[in-house]
């Protein structure tokens, strides 16, 4: 089983797991956190806690975007590790995904998944055809 | 034919089933059941792209349905699909088995009481409930997995209904 913790600006991130939960019902080890108000350094230390709280359990990290302050404390944080990866950019089915294959798929596989998924439902819909 | 779910969900195809239950079930196929989609191949088309490809998919008015449904091989675990209560009382009445039938969304709209968050009903709603409860089926209501059953059974519908001016 895998641990997701989702960091990002502002309640996106909470409100991303709640979404979730909506959808999927509860899921147990999948929680956001929002930067508001914290200091990157803050925010790395929080993040480190987290993380060590949940010991013998890997974790993926859910970032919303690459280079900006979550990003930052989430490498701070020695978050890219053996037992714990950083991905950016997260969205609804990234976190589907992660939810549908975190008890099967093991750390090294996931992320990959996750990533591929994630780009795939970023579409631009053209209409349906009438008849 | 095996049915694993047979959900009343005004949103029909969506995420709650095709994520959510499906992940927990595993179906072999859905099948949605409404004649006005069913008759309108644009719409249609819409819903159908809305499942997973390994899920497999079939929407039909409500004549088709029942002999689809006693048709189907009894291995292929099926998750049924219809808009209101009037709906799946039809198709208990042409005699497709159903043991529970699962009330995961019908959503708020004028003259309609909130028995949950996720279901509102007006006095047509209670009917078919009533006459879905009085063919033997059990009703409860729970919008994914793992969240709390709430039993729509009579007391409910007589709570509810004593609420109605």
């Amino acid at each position: 089983m895998i641990n997701g913790l989702v960091v990002t600006h502002g309640e996106f991130g909470v409100e991303l797991v709640s979404v979730v939960e909506m959808i999927m019902g509860p899921v147990p080890g999948l929680t956001g956190r929002s930067n508001s108000g914290k200091s990157v350094s803050e925010l790395a230390e929080e993040i480190k806690e987290l993380i060590s709280s949940q010991q013998d359990c890997d974790t993926i990290l859910f970032i919303d975007d690459f280079g900006g302050s979550c990003a930052n404390a989430a490498q701070l944080a020695g978050a890219a590790g053996s037992s714990t990866r950083i991905l950016t950019g997260v969205n609804l089915a990234m976190l589907l995904d992660f939810v549908t294959w975190r008890e099967t798929m093991p750390i090294d596989e996931l992320p990959r998944r996750l990533v591929e998924k994630g780009r795939q439902a970023i579409t631009a819909m053209g209409p349906v055809q009438e008849g | 034919m095996s049915l694993i779910l047979a959900r009343i969900d005004d949103r029909l195809i969506h995420g709650q089933v095709t994520v959510g239950w499906s992940r927990i079930l595993q179906p072999d196929q859905i099948v949605l059941c409404n004649d006005t989609i069913a008759a309108d191949s644009w719409q249609s088309r819409i819903y159908k792209s809305a499942v997973p490809p390994e899920i497999e998919v079939s929407i039909l008015d409500k004549e088709s349905t029942a002999d689809f449904l006693n048709n189907l091989p009894l291995e292929c675990k099926t998750i049924l699909l219809v808009e209101n209560p009037e709906d799946m009382f039809d198709l208990v009445r042409r005699g497709v088995k159903i043991d529970e039938v699962n009330v995961g969304g019908m959503h708020h709209s004028n003259s309609k009481y909130e028995m949950f968050e996720y279901v509102y009903v007006n006095r047509t709603d209670i009917a078919y409930l009533r006459r879905i409860l009085n063919s033997g089926i059990t009703i409860n209501a729970q919008s994914v997995p793992g969240v709390k059953v709430h039993a729509i059974d009579k007391l409910a519908l007589d709570a509810i209904e004593s609420i109605m001016p």
